[in-house]
């Protein structure tokens, strides 16, 4: 409870914005379902076969999971607000639709007949006589749909729309149930606020809640726009993958841009997904900058050439993950940091000492006995389990799929035996692990430098100078000891980012 | 006195079906004109007709001497006052709102649209200040059908269209809106139109009756002419079946059945009734006393009052 509030006191301006954020998406998905839903079943309230198929149509797209949604809207419109916007949209068209049509349908014959004989037209017959008749059954249809927007909304976050998925996923990340909880928390005390909000206006007349609705939408509809549009200031959009380390990073990008021009805008957005989404947003123009790690774009980024050897150093491989961006996406990426963040089997250091193993290789005699907890990623790479197989021939005796930061719960309660790890997790240290040499060098190097496209870098040459100030900083230790800080002393990534840069006098020390 | 409606030749099928076959009807300005016969016979989709909600398949309609096809249908509809068998106020509007829709549609000032629903709702006896916000769902039966009444009114039409009016009511309501309904033309002087299955109900209001059947007009006259001379046996045994009602037992039906209360602690000044006395004028009396003393040689040997009334009718359905 203690660490609830004090977590809830820390990331009080986040949470803030996250919740702005939630509305505004849940709020505008509601309104835009509104105005398609209503006029809709008004037009083919008096057809009914119609009717019928489009209520079909939007029962099946209420079936669709909405996971699935998500990742197949981002082909066609990528990433961030509008495939949310679209999703949500999707889900909320069945219950308004319905109600609309239901309410519009279940009028009385007779008061139909009593319109159209003192000489109603249609319009006034309908804004007079049937939607006010029907506006209960409405109102109770677009309750029912405001709630599921704001439950299914803390999905957003999952493909960087941000809202207060992004508090449930970093809680998932980190390891910290307090985060999820506010998270959690927050989104059903905003759909109960909402509901009971629209349950309140319901037994209003029709003027006060349509007058109120609006002045809710507009006002945070206005401040989103206010807030995402600075008027004439360019913005330059940073975002990270999900965890401690790219967001300690994109704070470090943030601070030596501002350290260099201060009227440059630096937008940032931690936590905005895995690998793939970041990529295409970046395709898309929707980032402008990310953390990449130099093995990541050789291995699922780029289409690698057959003549390319296998076994490249460090240097090598930064060279040719460049020259690969460069031709097939017009793409750079900048120097790279010092460290290397390559992926490691680790083992609790007293079950690896019992076993006498410290090489991959050592592994197979005992693959049967084995338990492994690996993400979802690694079970799928080339340079991952999939490569451990090929190459060490090592066949575990189960393997399990778990989100990054459960694993390492699962190897510290004994659940599993051998999990993947990043060399400069904090956790290694944390729960005494030691990772196993890749004795065949399986693992290709990765070190990790800004990726943006070209045309970016061209254009501004300031922030191409100013990134290259953490060309070859950063070591091995510093990076474990900084994500060690984020993750078990509950530090902010911006404070640890800025308290390194000032130690290492990479940028002024008044900033 | 010259014909305000038409009907030549009209006929009218839906779906193959002859549900009007060549009728031939004028109906004259300032009269209550009632159209009678049994379901099916035509009636309702005749006056239907005059307002457009049907149209015929044969045949033409007259407005004062124009064919209603003629008519810009909306603005026609603003001079002819409708009143249905459903009632059908409108739920979500209170009582003003109701009567001054179509003032309202007519470009009325405000002033002059609340001048009239006051006007309007003093005329049925329903006090405007204790009426006017009320909703419809807070009105009894017989209240809602007075709204309906005066809302077919609000903008002085030429004609009403009146669709079986008080067949969905008790008959006490029924009574004294049938007394209300000849009470308001004697007064306004508009023509009606007015549909019934009820003999009694048409001979009671009618200026002239058209009994119908099968899609046919069998006769057309006065009350007393129809009467007197039915035109075939449908007319005459029509007359019997509805004058077969409640309306026309006596007392002593209600006395036999039980329907009355001990007369020892009667209040003197009620009024007496003897057992002959027919049903209709029982329910007429109800309408301004609470309850009645039946007199038998000269004794009295009960008291009725509304809900002994009541629980009769509700037995009879």
């Amino acid at each position: 409870m203690n660490e609830l509030m004090n977590t809830f006191t820390e990331r009080k301006d986040d949470l803030l914005t996250a919740i702005f954020e939630h509305l505004a998406i849940s709020l505008s998905a509601l309104l835009i379902a509104v105005v398609i839903a209503i006029p809709l079943a008004i037009l083919l309230s008096q057809r009914k076969k119609l009717a019928e198929i489009v209520l079909q149509i939007t029962s099946i797209l209420q079936t669709i999971p909405s996971l699935a949604l998500l990742g197949l809207l981002i082909p066609f419109v990528g990433i961030g607000t509008v495939p949310a916007l679209i999703a949500l949209v999707v889900y909320a068209l069945l219950p308004i639709f319905q109600n609309t049509y239901i309410g519009l349908s279940e009028i009385d014959p007779s008061i139909e007949e009593a319109a159209d004989a003192f000489g109603m037209s249609r319009m006034r017959k309908l804004m007079r006589v049937e939607l006010p008749m029907a506006m209960p059954v409405i109102i109770s249809g677009v309750r029912t749909a405001l709630v599921l927007i704001i439950g299914t909304a803390t999905l957003a976050a999952l493909i960087g729309a941000g809202g207060l998925g992004t508090f449930i996923l970093l809680g998932i990340d980190r390891n910290d149930p307090s985060l999820t909880l506010i998270g959690a928390i927050s989104s059903a005390l905003l759909a109960i606020i909402f509901s009971t909000l629209i349950r309140f206006l319901q037994n209003r007349s029709g003027k006060v809640t349509l007058i109120t609705l609006a002045v809710i939408f507009l006002s945070i509809g206005g401040i989103f726009f206010a807030q995402n549009n600075p008027i004439g200031t360019e913005t330059v959009t940073i975002a990270g993958k999900l965890g401690s380390e790219p967001d300690i990073l994109i704070n470090m990008y943030k601070e030596v841009i501002k350290d260099e021009d201060s009227s440059i805008n630096v937008e940032l957005k931690p936590n905005f997904g895995k690998t793939s989404f970041l990529f295409s947003a970046v395709k898309n123009d929707q980032i402008d900058i990310y953390p990449e790690f130099t093995g990541t774009v050789l291995e699922s980024l780029v289409k690698v050439p057959k003549s390319t050897p296998e076994d490249l150093s460090p240097e090598k491989t930064y060279q040719e993950a460049n020259k690969l961006l460069d031709s097939q996406f017009d793409m750079r990426l900048l120097k790279p940091m010092d460290y290397e963040n390559t992926y490691a089997l680790a083992m609790k250091k007293s079950e690896a000492e019992k076993r006498g193993i410290t090489k991959i290789s050592q592994l197979q005699a005992q693959q049967d006995q084995l338990k492994a907890g690996f993400t979802l990623e690694f079970i799928d790479r080339q340079d991952g389990y999939r490569g451990i197989q090929d190459k060490y021939g090592v066949k575990l005796g189960s393997v399990q799929s778990m989100e990054p930061a459960l694993r390492y719960q699962a190897i510290n309660t004994g659940e599993v035996d051998v999990i993947d790890a990043y060399s400069t997790d904090s956790e290694i240290k944390q729960y005494e692990l030691m990772t196993l040499e890749d004795d065949q060098h399986l693992f290709p190097p990765y070190q990790g430098a800004p990726l943006m496209k070209k045309e970016f870098a061209e254009e501004h040459p300031k922030v191409v100078k100013a990134l290259n100030r953490l060309a070859g900083k950063i070591t091995e230790e510093q990076m474990i000891e900084m994500n060690y800080q984020v993750n078990v002393k509950k530090e902010q990534p911006a404070k640890v980012a800025h308290d390194f840069l000032v130690k290492e006098k990479i940028i002024g020390e008044e900033n | 006195m010259e014909p305000i409606i038409e009907f030549k030749d009209v006929s009218k099928e839906f779906e193959g079906n002859v549900v009007l076959k060549d009728l031939n009807i004028s109906v004259k300005k300032g009269e209550i004109f009632v159209l009678v016969g049994p379901s099916g016979s035509g009636k309702t989709t005749s006056l239907k007709m005059i307002n457009g909600l049907v149209e015929p398949t044969d045949g033409n309609l007259y407005f004062k001497n124009k064919r209603i096809k003629d008519y810009n249908i909306q603005k026609l509809r603003w001079q002819i006052g409708y009143v249905l068998q459903q009632i059908a106020l409108f739920p979500t509007m209170s009582v003003k709102e109701n009567i001054e829709v179509i003032p309202e549609m007519l470009g009325w000032g405000k002033e002059q649209r609340n001048k009239r629903v006051d006007e309007l709702l003093q005329e049925v006896d329903m006090d405007p200040e204790q009426f006017r916000d009320r909703m419809p769902s807070e009105l009894s039966g017989g209240q809602q059908q007075r709204i309906g009444i005066i809302r077919a009114l609000a903008s002085e039409p030429d004609i009403v269209l009146m669709d079986e009016p008080f067949s969905a009511l008790d008959p006490i309501s029924r009574a004294s809106l049938q007394d209300l309904v000849l009470e308001l033309h004697q007064k306004l002087g508009n023509t009606i139109i007015f549909v019934t299955h009820n003999m009694k109900e048409a001979m009671k209001i009618g200026s002239r009756i058209a009994v119908m059947h099968e899609g046919k007009l069998i006769q057309c006259d006065t009350p007393e002419e129809i009467q007197k001379n039915p035109a075939n046996q449908f007319v005459e045994e029509f007359f019997d079946e509805t004058t077969d009602e409640v309306y026309t037992q006596t007392l002593e039906t209600l006395y036999n059945g039980g329907f009355y209360q001990s007369a020892e602690t009667a209040d003197a000044a009620l009024p007496s009734l003897s057992m002959d006395t027919s049903l209709s004028e029982v329910f007429d009396l109800l309408i301004k006393h609470d309850a009645f003393i039946i007199v038998r040689d000269s004794k009295k040997i009960g008291l009725i009052d509304r809900s002994d009334v009541f629980r009769f009718l509700s037995q009879e359905g």
